[in-house]
């Protein structure tokens, strides 16, 4: 959750406008009755920060914050009642942003701890939004494990997509708080959050030196960005297209004139989140890198130990010996399934 | 100089003129000051019982009607308020928001704050249409959006009809076109009284809301955010102000009691003594400039005044009665640091148990240099107790396990009713009249027949003590269960209580929140005592500056309570259920059809005579040594079989006899069961 508040925060910062965010949280952290600083939330240790000001405004919250309601938003098929706030207002010249972080795997993200959102819903919904002509352009970031898998199916034009981690790497999180119990931050958000608090609205960084910015040492995982959709040099976008709003101002001798500048187009950034409690394998702390890596192999031998046996029988499937075996199996396999339904018809 | 003297005379003729339309139409706002919108803040102060200190802050803002406003134009009133009425033409309507649980033993339950301004927890809206009966709930579920929107909470869970129902009668703002939901399990946060404070012509900038530091506020007890709406239609009554927006905010915080306590290390009883910012840590700098007026009340409960007084006559310092003295707030048994503009004595109080006192602060006289930051000492330790509703309701639930249950209320005397006994004695059948309301969600199934009435342990017929009663049965995912009901209990009742039972339902694997296991809510049911006013009467010393939060405490309203909210653990399916099965049954079929169609398709002698074949073609070496092999392999029959033919033939035979067998088990199986 301190992840998408400090995205949110930056954006803010950034020049991007409450009316034009939709933040999506799944848990209310900040009021809980656990939470030892009641209204607040901290990115880090320090707690200098809080992320949880005074002026958050969140447009979905608690059970709100599912997969149907999340392509909803982005594909803009919504009840008639549902206020404006809520929706994705966007065009043929937005540059949306998507932020999401949360609990992954192969080819999905996680809501709430129940539903998933996979790769294939994710395509469905940015190839639905190109058509419905809803963004110019889109860079989605996703701070999950394994999280360039969700990027695997993105057909559309104009999309950029970034993730924290490539396939069968797991998302660290940053430091932990012992103070309030939970670890705040992840490594890839709070780099990313480290570039961009070395800049302001008038910066001109591109969004190559953002992506150029990530140490996989530190961040313990490779971030992976896939640009093959997207057509303009990386060089030559600066990361305000997509992070923050920079009205371009016109000067005019004559009056009124200035209602007809040019309009530099809207930014929109959408931020989910995912329900982060509980968050053993990805929040776990690591103080020493040798530990660190022991755990990473761990995960991954339990992966390779239930892979095993399914890859050994798929290779004995192929030889002819084996044939009568099979065989075998099959038959007896039959005799219950004969039984019931003889069972059941009779 | 002729020429450059003329224009300037006449911009001079024109700037007399603009300023005496100014001065003009200022007059006329003095005039016309009921006609103008118009916006008051107070705060009232008030030290519980429980070493607790109540905060219960009242803005008002109210338009004239819109007929006399020209339309759609606002200076000081919301306009998302304002268009919000116009659209849904709503009449009336509550929104909560609430945090903790106002406690009724400790923190009182007769005065005007603990019943009208203690609410469930979670979310509670009510809302009363000027519209066509079968507009209603359009209208609601589009006011249900509508606010989640300006709220930033999920509102519009209430717009499904299992969540909502119309009280008839029961509920006070008794109409037909009411409806009432809650959501008992919605988070309240700073997102939530962010866009209530923008409400307000000074948001949280200037004037008392300077004090709203959000995680002092949400530190406290208790924490109840409420807005109420008034809109009363322009053609019935004209001289009414069109809409009146009540923003309540009230707040139950612990006063650090650490600076107390070095100062009186020994006197431990002692009651914590507080500050504005020692609790919010802010102090108020200057009234809201937009505000009409803007006031702090320091309350004093009837029972503490007695108790004070009594201490007083004891130390027999002041000859005179102090109460009336106007040096009151020099007593010995506490100090304030300011000193109050004006002392206001509660009138005719009903319970005759003695006259609470409300000492006044006008913020006005207070600026930057000189920040209003009242602070209040305790002297001497003091207890009391605050007033009680006439019966102290509860609820709970009974039985166990995943099937059937009852849920019970139970009433139980307070002291207070004690005192009533002699007031209502002339009257020779001395009745206590208590309405509850209740709302069930669907997959609670009541049986309304099993209701069963307690009084004084001992159960009576149901016909004997509910006076009335209207119920309407859940349907199963169309709408809840409600019952409402006029009880009639004997004064001198020691404690009620009823129970009614109930078996649990079962949802549909999609129904379930995603935090199934923790359990479902049963929101409050509401206890009212409409033979009980809570209203506190002060008298105002000017009638121009009338104070709108003394205005609320005047009306009469009946004594409310809200009981607690029950949690039902309902029995939730495994949910990776599905998923398990599907993947057993696809590997099985995979299973079975993948090889039976490899055992039917597959000719493995062809194949292997195709491979020898093609050897053969290939290298006539191979051939002879295959041919070789196989003559040396026919001469001697004995040794292990490595003939590839040989073997398949062998499955070949073994296969065809498999399932022949299996065929004739099926067609005996068959046979034995027709």
């Amino acid at each position: 959750m301190a992840n998408t508040l400090s995205l949110y925060r930056t954006v803010k910062r950034l020049g991007i406008p409450d009316e034009r965010i939709i933040l999506m949280l799944a848990d209310d952290m900040a009021c809980n009755s656990r939470n030892k600083y009641p209204a607040q939330v901290f990115n880090n240790e320090n707690h200098r920060l809080n992320l949880y000001g005074d002026n958050v405004e969140v447009d979905y919250r608690g059970y709100e914050v599912t997969v149907e309601n999340f392509l909803r938003v982005l594909t803009g098929r919504h009840e008639t009642a549902v206020p404006r706030s809520k929706r994705l207002l966007s065009d043929e010249g937005s540059h949306i942003l998507l932020y999401m972080t949360g609990h992954g795997g192969d080819e999905f993200l996680k809501f709430q701890d129940s539903e998933e959102l996979q790769s294939h819903d994710l395509a469905d919904a940015v190839k639905q939004m190109k058509e419905k002509l809803r963004f110019k352009e889109l860079l989605i970031m996703v701070d999950t494990c394994q999280a360039a898998t969700l990027f695997n199916q993105l057909q559309s034009p104009g999309v950029l997509a970034i993730g924290s981690s490539m396939k069968g790497e797991n998302s660290y999180s940053h430091h932990l708080d012992s103070d309030v119990g939970v670890s705040v931050v992840d490594r890839f958000t709070y780099y990313t959050l480290a570039f961009f608090e070395r800049l302001n609205i008038y910066d001109n960084a591109s969004l190559s030196s953002l992506f150029s910015s990530y140490n996989p040492n530190m961040l313990m995982s490779t971030a992976y960005y896939r640009r093959d959709l997207y057509q303009r040099r990386l060089e030559e976008v600066p990361v305000t297209n997509f992070f923050g709003s920079v009205m371009e101002t016109i000067h005019t001798d004559v009056a009124y004139k200035a209602l007809s500048r040019k309009d530099s187009g809207k930014f929109e950034a959408k931020i989910s989140l995912d329900q982060s409690v509980g968050h053993d394998e990805r929040r776990t702390l690591i103080n020493i890198k040798e530990d660190d890596e022991i755990h990473n192999i761990e995960t991954e031998g339990q992966q390779g130990d239930t892979k095993c046996p399914w890859s050994t029988f798929l290779k004995n499937l192929q030889n002819a010996e084996y044939v009568e075996s099979l065989v075998n199996y099959g038959l007896v396999a039959m005799l219950p399934f004969l039984a019931v339904s003889t069972w059941l018809f009779h | 100089m002729g020429f450059l003297q003329r224009p300037f005379v006449v911009l001079l003729l024109i700037l007399t003129y603009q300023l005496l339309q100014c001065l003009v139409a200022f007059g006329s706002v003095n005039e016309g000051d009921q006609k103008q919108e118009q916006f008051t803040e107070e705060l009232l102060l008030k030290p519980l019982p429980d070493r607790k200190v109540l905060a219960h802050f009242h803005f008002q803002s109210s338009a004239p009607p819109s007929a006399a406003n020209g339309r759609r134009h606002h200076h000081l009133f919301p306009k998302a308020i304002s268009q919000l009425i116009q659209k849904f033409q709503v009449k009336e309507m509550e929104l909560s928001f609430t945090q903790g649980r106002w406690n009724y033993e400790s923190w009182g339950g007769f005065d005007p704050i603990a019943s009208s301004n203690a609410k469930p927890p979670g979310v509670e809206l009510w809302a009363v249409f000027d519209v066509a009966q079968d507009q209603i709930d359009a209208s609601w579920k589009n006011l249900t959006h509508a606010l989640s929107g300006l709220f930033c909470a999920s509102i519009n869970f209430l717009e499904s009809t299992t969540t909502y129902s119309s009280p008839e009668w029961s509920f006070p703002p008794a109409s037909g076109n009411l409806r009432y939901g809650t959501l008992p399990r919605e988070a309240v946060c700073t997102e939530n009284l962010t866009p209530w404070l923008k409400l307000l012509p000074c948001r949280d900038k200037a004037g008392l809301s300077v004090l709203l530091d959000r995680p002092s506020i949400y530190r406290g007890y208790y924490h109840s955010q409420r807005l109420h709406l008034t809109a009363r239609g322009s053609g019935s009554k004209e001289m009414d102000s069109g809409i009146v927006l009540d923003q309540t905010l009230t707040v139950v915080l612990q006063p650090s009691s650490r600076s107390a306590g070095m100062v009186h290390a020994s006197e431990t009883h002692i009651q914590p003594s507080w500050s504005l910012s020692s609790m919010f840590g802010k102090q108020v700098i200057g009234k809201c400039v937009l505000a009409k007026s803007s006031n702090v009340y320091l309350q004093l409960d009837s029972s503490l005044v007695v108790d004070l007084k009594h201490l007083q006559k004891e130390n027999e310092k002041s000859p005179t009665d102090s109460l009336t003295s106007e040096n009151f707030w020099t007593n010995p048994s506490f100090e304030l640091s300011a000193n109050p503009d004006s002392l206001l004595i509660e009138e005719n109080s009903l319970h005759g148990k003695g006259l609470s006192v409300l000492y006044k602060f006008q913020v006005e006289n207070y600026s930057e240099s000189e920040p209003f930051d009242l602070s209040f000492t305790w002297k001497i330790p003091v207890i009391w107790s605050c007033q009680q509703a006439p019966l102290h309701a509860s609820r709970f639930l009974m039985g166990s396990g995943n099937e059937r249950g009852a849920i019970a209320i139970s009433l139980k005397s307070t002291q207070l009713n004690e005192g009533f006994i002699g007031f209502n004695a002339d009257n020779e059948r001395c009745e206590l009249r208590v309405d509850i309301f209740q709302v069930v969600p669907w997959y609670v199934k009541v049986y309304f027949h099993s209701l069963q009435v307690f009084v004084d342990q001992q159960p009576k017929a149901v016909s004997d003590v509910i006076e009335k009663i209207r119920v309407s049965p859940s349907k199963d995912k169309v709408s809840p269960g409600m019952m409402e009901m006029v009880l009639k209990l004997p004064c001198r009742v020691k404690s009620a209580a009823l129970t009614i039972d109930f078996d649990k339902g079962f949802l549909h694997i999609d129904e379930y929140p995603p935090d199934a296991n923790q359990g479902f809510d049963i929101p409050s049911a509401i206890i009212s005592f409409p033979n009980f006013h809570a209203s506190m009467d002060f008298p105002e010393d000017d009638s121009m500056n009338k104070s709108s939060l003394l205005s609320k405490f005047k009306e009469k309203s009946p004594v409310m309570s809200y009981t607690e909210v029950l949690l039902v653990p309902l029995t939730t399916p495994d949910f990776s259920m599905p998923y398990n099965v599907i993947t057993i049954t696809c590997t099985v079929f995979a299973l079975y059809f993948g090889s039976l169609l490899n055992v039917l398709r597959r000719r493995v002698a062809e194949e292997e005579r195709f491979l020898k074949d093609k050897a053969a073609n290939k290298t006539g070496g191979l051939s002879v040594m295959l041919s070789k092999l196989s003559t040396k392999l026919r001469g001697r029959p004995w040794e292990p079989p490595h003939s590839v033919q040989h073997s398949s033939s062998f499955i070949n035979s073994k296969l065809v006899f498999k399932v022949i067998l299996v065929a004739g088990l099926a067609v005996g199986w068959q046979y034995f069961f027709s």
